[in-house]
């Protein structure tokens, strides 16, 4: 079946081929009906993707890949993560290895395929799904684009993790998505966290070299009264994957959550990493730290939805570009009018080390509440040509002074990580890319020079 | 020939004439003041000597133990052993304190100390200059009290051991204990390996430093010079004299 062509049938079909529980084939036959008459977006029309040209950065005329490929996942941070750690891993159409070590399991904490967990946890499952996508929950509504559409009625593989209240997992959960085969993944992930519980979530996405895929992916998760939640995402792809993804978080009363994205790989990546705030005194810390390179394109836009009052977002973005590469960082704040007390701050940082790239920053704020704080900023700027002349007065290299302030720059945002190996994940991606670097290019900014010097 | 010779130096900066001819000898082993009213052109100087990039050396020669400084850049005068420690010491947000100063002593000594006797020692220079621990932790110079950052110039000075010091004002923003702390730190660097030019508005610091000159800078020249005890005249007198007579 074709992303561009789905068909009644055809999702009946992959539904009954995966003996799902027929409220499924019916939610999945319902989110079909409500794409059918919606076109891909339209960059000239939807503002949210007037900063990236759909047709040209996404291709959907690709066949869906609903099956496994033998393929096995290669090493990497969920690899890393410690043997008392439950993980999970996705390859192409499937999901090969699940493991919840027995202590966690004993405690009611589950890490498993989505099909499987329709037999054991269907009917909680039944409550959730969709539930910040397709259903009109309650202050956010459905999501009206298309591509998130199609992954509700289509999704080709799923992962449902599931942690009882009160239980505190200390160890990172990991789930790996790897990709090996041309053609459209609709991968899904239902994270499930019950009251006062803490647990630590790290996504990582990795392709197979040379794979040309669109990975069209949703996460939602809900965040129970006073749960703790930190979640990474890591894109790692190869660079011939357009990944879009959405990971959207439902946080109740006093909940705390703190989300990283680390974007390095990938043709284009689009992310969402959204947060409706709908509990008072819930809060969220979204972070972001992106590296782009030659011909890649990454569109970055996290949400945040103050519903309840008393809620607080603090939203921090920092990225670098180099050769062609763009970014687009397109943060909304949305403040509903009973929220009272909100508070809110929402930052980007671009650094543009070479001359082509560019980045396109617009923070928005939607407020309907006169009793919060808010403050929201942009800045894109260059290497400040007085910082590496300190460096370098000092002895230090061009070039590692240029790296020096390059990891400075995102120090900022990853000290902030306090999810184990994380930290040294993002830096060791980040690192990477600014090894490959070609820093002779880099750019200078000395406008700075004559100021600091008459300070 | 002396170690720092400067010959007929002309500097500009955005366009301005700031040096018009400076000529100046220091050995090490030996300690110069330099003195002068504001905006006499003393931190240019002491720019174009470490070779920022917002100062042009339009005519003249700036030679350190015979190698000619003009088109050299920073980072190569730096490890030829000449250190700036600045007037305004730069912020320089999110790199790790520690790791700065770490390639810099690696990149001047040419060769890459263990990360463990490094911290020894500068855990050693940091307790003698009176820097807290807790630095360690910070980013370089960032939200630094002025007092801090000149502690921290000359904490670097100590782990850099260079053979040239120009001290651009170190003494401004210091508390009287400070002041000792950070001139003692000097005085330990100090021998016949070290040259130094101290660059300050007050005999004060020149009590724990005594300086074998005094020169004076004006509009961009060095007008005066003399012993220690032209300083005294100076901080007594003020520039008027200096100013009748240009
Ligand atoms: N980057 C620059 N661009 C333009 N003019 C500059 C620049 N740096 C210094 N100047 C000017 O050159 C003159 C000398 O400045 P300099 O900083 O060398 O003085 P100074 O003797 O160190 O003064 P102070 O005692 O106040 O530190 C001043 O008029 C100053 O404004
Ligand atoms: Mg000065």
């Amino acid at each position: 079946m074709n992303l561009d062509a789905l068909t009644e049938e055809g999702i009946a079909a992959l539904s009954d081929a995966a003996g799902e529980p027929s409220w499924l084939r019916d939610r999945r036959l319902a989110a079909f009906k409500h794409t059918l008459d919606r076109g891909w977006p339209n960059s000239r029309e939807d503002e949210f993707w007037r900063s990236t040209p759909f047709d040209r950065r996404i291709d959907v005329d690709r066949d869906l890949v609903t099956t496994g490929s033998g393929a096995s996942a290669p090493g990497g941070i969920v690899d890393g993560l410690e043997l008392e750690a439950a993980q999970l891993r996705i390859v192409d159409g499937s999901v090969v290895e699940a493991t919840v070590p027995t202590a966690l399991a004993e405690q009611g904490v589950v890490v498993a395929d989505l099909a499987d967990a329709l037999t054991t946890h269907g009917e909680r499952i039944e409550q959730l799904l969709g539930q910040l996508t397709t259903a009109d929950a309650e202050g956010t509504g459905a999501d009206e684009d298309k591509t998130i559409g199609v992954n509700d009625a289509a999704f080709t593989v799923g992962a449902f993790v599931h942690v009882p209240a009160e239980v505190e997992v200390a160890v990172p959960i990991g789930i790996h998505l790897h990709v090996t085969q041309p053609g459209a993944h609709l991968p899904r992930i239902l994270l499930d966290v019950g009251h006062h519980a803490a647990v630590t979530v790290v996504l990582e996405h990795t392709s197979a070299a040379g794979t040309d895929a669109l990975v069209d992916e949703v996460l939602e998760g809900f965040v129970h009264d006073g749960a703790t939640v930190r979640l990474a995402s890591v894109q790692s792809w190869h660079d011939e994957i357009q990944h879009l993804s959405l990971q959207k978080l439902q946080v109740h009363r006093d909940a705390d959550v703190s989300t990283v994205a680390v974007t390095t790989g990938g043709a284009t990546v689009r992310l969402r990493p959204e947060t409706d705030l709908v509990g008072p005194g819930a809060q969220v810390r979204p972070l972001g730290v992106y590296f782009a390179t030659d011909g890649q394109w990454f569109d970055l836009q996290p949400y945040v939805r103050h519903i309840a009052p008393h809620a607080s977002s603090d939203v921090l973005f920092k990225g670098a570009l180099q050769g062609d590469s763009r970014s687009v960082f397109r943060g909304n704040v949305f403040v509903d009018k009973d929220a009272v007390g909100t508070s809110t701050d929402e930052n980007n940082k671009s650094l543009i080390l070479t001359k082509g790239a560019r980045a396109d920053a617009t923070p928005f704020l939607e407020i309907h509440c006169a009793d919060i704080t808010a403050g929201h900023g942009s800045a894109t700027g260059q290497i400040d040509a007085l910082h590496l002349f300190y460096l370098e007065s000092r002895g230090i290299r061009r070039e590692d002074a240029l790296r020096l302030i390059v990891f400075g720059f995102f120090r900022e945002v990853l000290r902030e990580i306090d999810i184990p190996g994380i930290e040294d994940a993002a830096l060791a991606a980040i690192e990477a890319r600014v090894e490959a670097a070609d820093l002779s290019a880099v750019q200078v900014n000395d406008a700075a020079l004559r100021d600091a010097v008459s300070a | 020939m002396a170690d720092l010779e400067i010959r007929d130096l002309y500097v500009e900066a955005d366009g301005a004439e700031i040096l018009r001819g400076v000529n100046l000898d220091l050995d090490k082993g030996k300690t110069i003041a330099l003195m002068g009213p504001n905006g006499s052109g003393k931190s240019t100087l002491a720019y174009a000597i470490a070779g920022h990039p917002a100062y042009d050396l339009t005519g003249g020669t700036i030679t350190w133990q015979g190698t000619l400084l003009n088109e050299l850049a920073p980072d190569e005068r730096a490890r030829l052993g000449v250190f700036l420690a600045m007037q305004y010491p730069v912020e320089v947000p999110g790199v790790s304190l520690t790791n700065f100063l770490r390639t810099a002593v690696n990149a001047v000594n040419e060769e890459d100390v263990p990360v463990r006797e490094f911290m020894q020692r500068l855990r050693a220079e940091m307790a003698e200059l009176g820097v807290e621990e807790s630095f360690l932790q910070r980013s370089v110079n960032e939200g630094f009290s002025g007092g801090e950052k000149k502690r921290f110039e000359i904490l670097q000075a100590a782990l850099l051991k260079p053979q040239l010091a120009v001290l651009d004002e170190t003494d401004s923003g210091l508390d009287v204990d400070a002041l000792k702390t950070v001139a003692e730190g000097v005085n330990r660097l100090s021998g016949p390996d070290l040259g130094t030019l101290i660059i300050t508005h007050y005999t004060r610091i020149l009590r724990y430093i005594q300086p074998d000159e005094v020169h004076v800078m004006f509009e961009g020249r060095l007008v005066a010079s003399g012993g220690p005890e032209l300083a005294d005249e100076l901080e007594a007198k003020g520039y008027d004299e200096i100013r009748a007579s240009a």
